[in-house]
């Protein structure tokens, strides 16, 4: 799939991701391990971003299982359509009537329908969630498993299992392995501490905040139109601002946010008028922008 | 290199970094794959393998640092050591062995034109029969260095620079071509020496690095609070956060509770509809259980101050798991703190709580004044499902001790947890009110050490909020 990390670096720029060296190098060792990659870090540093790009990158269909409380089996791997089986049985019954109607006996009777099983439990009635369309699919995939700290401990248990042998054994079907083995990206946000199982699994990566170059970098390619010196500036702004013990810092998808808006209004240069009016893009919580408001002309001071 | 990894590892492991053996194997599968050549891309993917927690990368690169070597820097290092290379002698020197054929040492060729990389290799190669493992003290870093040395065949070496020396004398090289020449030789020579101190003084930090962290790990945790040195205080601040980070974490696996109880019909009833009056799925009623609601109360007098430090960490730290909590602080004056501890940074909220929240600092504590002015004040707003943590000694300077007024609020709220970081032997003893305080409380601990300090959150966690379910 890769052939170095000097490769995944470069594809990922071209599919406009700023890989870091790190990042690559992990990329680059699931692909080549078949492990699955855990991805930790700030919200908004790109971690689900990293599994669309891959997806795009290595040109496989992206199956995505967002995980919540109370997330179980039923929603992430398969379920019986009940209903669908229900109302054929009802609309069937005289045909069910007719196989049964010279039977003998009971237990025959019993035997007759047992043998007819099959026709109800099948793929025909089954629908596949995202763990199992990811094992079934003729194609290899890539498999995003996005905050898997919202869901529970139990939950993570199940995933690990299917993790280590990519097979699912369905009661009624029998066992399916997978054709391919999918590339599976895991991303949490640290709400809580992930199993040691499932880490011991995976890849660990932990996406920080960009370096300045980086983030300069970023917005350039994501919001190509800004001039080169607005972009230095608001990078210098991002930067300053993430340095004063906010609540929630501005991630990297804000500062894009706030860079295409500057764009949008027409900005040569930042003054503090314009940052004010435009701050609540940036910082989300009132107290950080009070905050960033009281430090203004530091954050804005060359 | 393998041998190496393990033994990084290994120190990886001593270091309290938790790595499974399925870990260290996938971390040399996967250096095998990258391979060597970029120090970045295998740091990377040792980090990866090994690394499963963001908190541990910082002692992670520290240890790396400490093995494996930035050969790139240690070489321009070297280079910057032994001057400006001079071309015009090296090219000498090439030409020379080219033409004559001299037999050399192995060690002075590596000398001549060697870099530091590989010189480096060397001097391992060279430690491995010193002995190093011994090395413990700063003063035997010279008898290390002495040992690797002997390793060397140096009179060798000096043989080939006599044989240098001649056949370049013998090709009619004037007296100070020569002397720069001779010169060059002996200031690589040293430089060599000097490579193999620094090896001996990177070891020993190595380990000195080692032991001193499991050191200072075990005695921190058993030292009595009031006994730390500042150095000391801010190192503990990590092991308070860590408890902290424990709490959460338990309160997190906790969230959701199990699927035990009484079936809900009407949820029960209303989704069988869908499959024609079957029950398929049967849902159970969800137990409320109570939010914990907590009230803290701790001293900030001089007497017990180290102490207040950790414990109004703690109690920064539980706010921020919490969503029902309420501090306060008392020297004679008891004042509600939980407005600053929500907006302040940990470091800030302490300072502010032990100097300039508003309660008079100059007087001398006084429990009784305390409990009976909250009793006064706050005793409306208490309810059994608060849960009462009070910090302090308990030494009342001879003032009435009211206890009283603990046992009134006692009788208002699910319980009363004391944490005393005064040694047990000495409650009761001198102005101590220990004693009468103790039968409205729930659970009276003795909190000298933060290792203490972890049991009773642990219990608290585990057992305190689980019982009223």
């Amino acid at each position: 799939m890769f052939e170095s990390v000097e490769e995944v670096q470069q594809r990922f720029r071209d599919a406009r991701y700023i890989a870091s060296r790190r990042i690559s190098t992990v990329v680059f060792l699931a692909a080549r391990m078949g492990r699955p990659v855990l991805v930790e870090g700030p919200a908004g540093v790109g971690k689900t971003e990293l599994a669309k790009t891959l997806s795009d990158v290595t040109s496989r269909g992206l199956i995505r299982l967002q995980c919540y409380e109370g997330l179980d089996e039923g929603k992430a791997l398969y379920e019986w359509k009940y209903a669908k089986q229900l109302l054929y049985t009802q609309l069937l019954r005289e045909r069910i009537g007719e196989l049964i109607a010279d039977a003998p006996s009971l237990p025959e009777a019993v035997s007759r329908i047992a043998g007819q099983d099959d026709a109800f439990f099948s793929y025909r009635f089954l629908s596949p969630r995202p763990l199992l369309q990811a094992i079934r699919a003729d194609d290899p995939v890539v498999l995003l498993v996005d905050e898997i700290d919202k869901a529970e401990p139990e939950f993570e248990a199940f995933l690990l299992e299917v993790l280590s042998d990519f097979q699912v054994s369905i009661p009624e079907l029998g066992t399916v392995k997978a054709k391919h083995v999918p590339l599976v990206v895991l991303t949490s946000n640290n709400a809580r501490e992930l199993s040691d199982g499932l880490k011991r699994r995976c890849l660990h990566l932990f996406i920080d905040f960009p370096t300045p170059a980086d983030e300069l970098e970023i917005i350039r390619l994501k919001v190509p139109e800004i001039p080169e010196r607005l972009a230095r500036a608001v990078v210098a702004a991002v930067q300053k601002i993430r340095a004063l013990e906010l609540r929630k810092p501005p991630s990297v998808s804000e500062s894009i946010d706030w860079a295409r808006s500057l764009v949008i209004l027409n900005a040569r240069e930042l003054d503090p008028t314009l940052v004010e009016s435009t701050l609540t893009l940036l910082v989300k919580y009132e107290k950080d922008i009070e905050r960033v408001r009281g430090a203004l002309e530091k954050v804005l001071a060359e | 290199m393998e041998e190496r990894i393990l033994e990084f590892i290994g120190d990886l492991r001593r270091a309290e970094l938790r790595i499974s053996t399925s870990e260290a194997l996938d971390a040399l599968a996967a250096s095998a794959e990258v391979g060597l050549t970029d120090r970045e891309t295998f740091k990377s993917t040792l980090a990866a393998t090994l690394v499963k927690e963001a908190r541990d990368h910082e002692t992670f690169d520290r240890i790396f640092n400490l093995y494996f070597l930035d050969l790139q820097a240690l070489g321009e290092g070297l280079k910057k050591a032994l001057g400006p290379e001079d071309p015009k002698v090296q090219e000498q020197l090439d030409r020379l062995v080219d033409e004559e054929g001299l037999d050399l040492d192995e060690l002075t060729e590596l000398l001549m034109r060697g870099q530091g990389s590989e010189m480096e290799m060397a001097i391992r190669g060279g430690a491995q029969g010193a002995g190093l493992e011994r090395l413990m003290y700063f003063l035997q870093v010279g008898y290390f260095s002495r040992r690797i040395a002997d390793q060397f065949d140096w009179s060798a070496i000096e043989a080939d620079i006599e044989k240098i020396m001649q056949a370049l004398e013998a090709r009619g090289l004037d007296p100070g071509q020569l002397a720069r020449i001779r010169n060059y030789l002996e200031l690589r020579l040293e430089a060599f020496r000097r490579m193999i101190r620094q090896h001996v003084q990177r070891e020993l930090e190595r380990r000195a690095y080692r032991a001193g962290e499991q050191l200072t790990r075990e005695v921190l945790a058993d030292k009595p609070l009031f006994a730390l040195t500042p150095d000391e205080v801010a190192q503990m601040k990590g092991v308070v956060a860590k408890l902290a980070r424990r709490i959460k974490d338990a309160l997190a696996l906790r969230q959701r509770q199990e699927q035990k109880g009484r079936i809900d019909s009407r949820r029960t009833i209303r989704k069988s509809l869908q499959y024609g009056g079957v029950p398929m799925e049967i849902y159970l009623k969800r137990r409320h259980r109570e939010k914990p609601k907590l009230i803290t109360i701790c001293d900030v007098s001089d007497s017990v101050r180290n102490a207040s430090r950790f414990m109004l960490q703690l109690v920064w730290s539980l706010q921020e798991c919490f969503s029902r909590v309420r501090s306060y602080v008392f020297v004679s004056e008891i004042a509600e703190v939980t407005q600053a501890f929500g907006t302040y940074p940990v470091e800030r909220a302490i300072e502010w709580a032990l100097k300039g929240a508003p309660v008079d600092y100059h007087c001398r504590s006084d429990f009784g004044y305390a409990f009976s002015r909250f009793a006064n004040t706050e005793l409306e707003s208490l309810d059994r499902k608060t849960s009462i943590l009070v910090l302090g000694d308990a030494r009342n300077n001879y003032n009435d001790p009211q206890a009283w007024a603990l046992r009134l609020i006692r009788e208002r709220v699910k319980g009363i947890i004391w944490l005393n970081p005064e040694g047990q032997w000495g409650w009761g003893i001198g102005d101590s009110v220990m004693p009468l305080y103790a039968p409205a409380c729930d659970i009276v601990r003795e909190c000298r050490t933060v290792g203490q300090l972890g049991e009773v959150v642990d219990n608290l966690v585990h057992q305190w909020w689980r019982r009223g379910r």
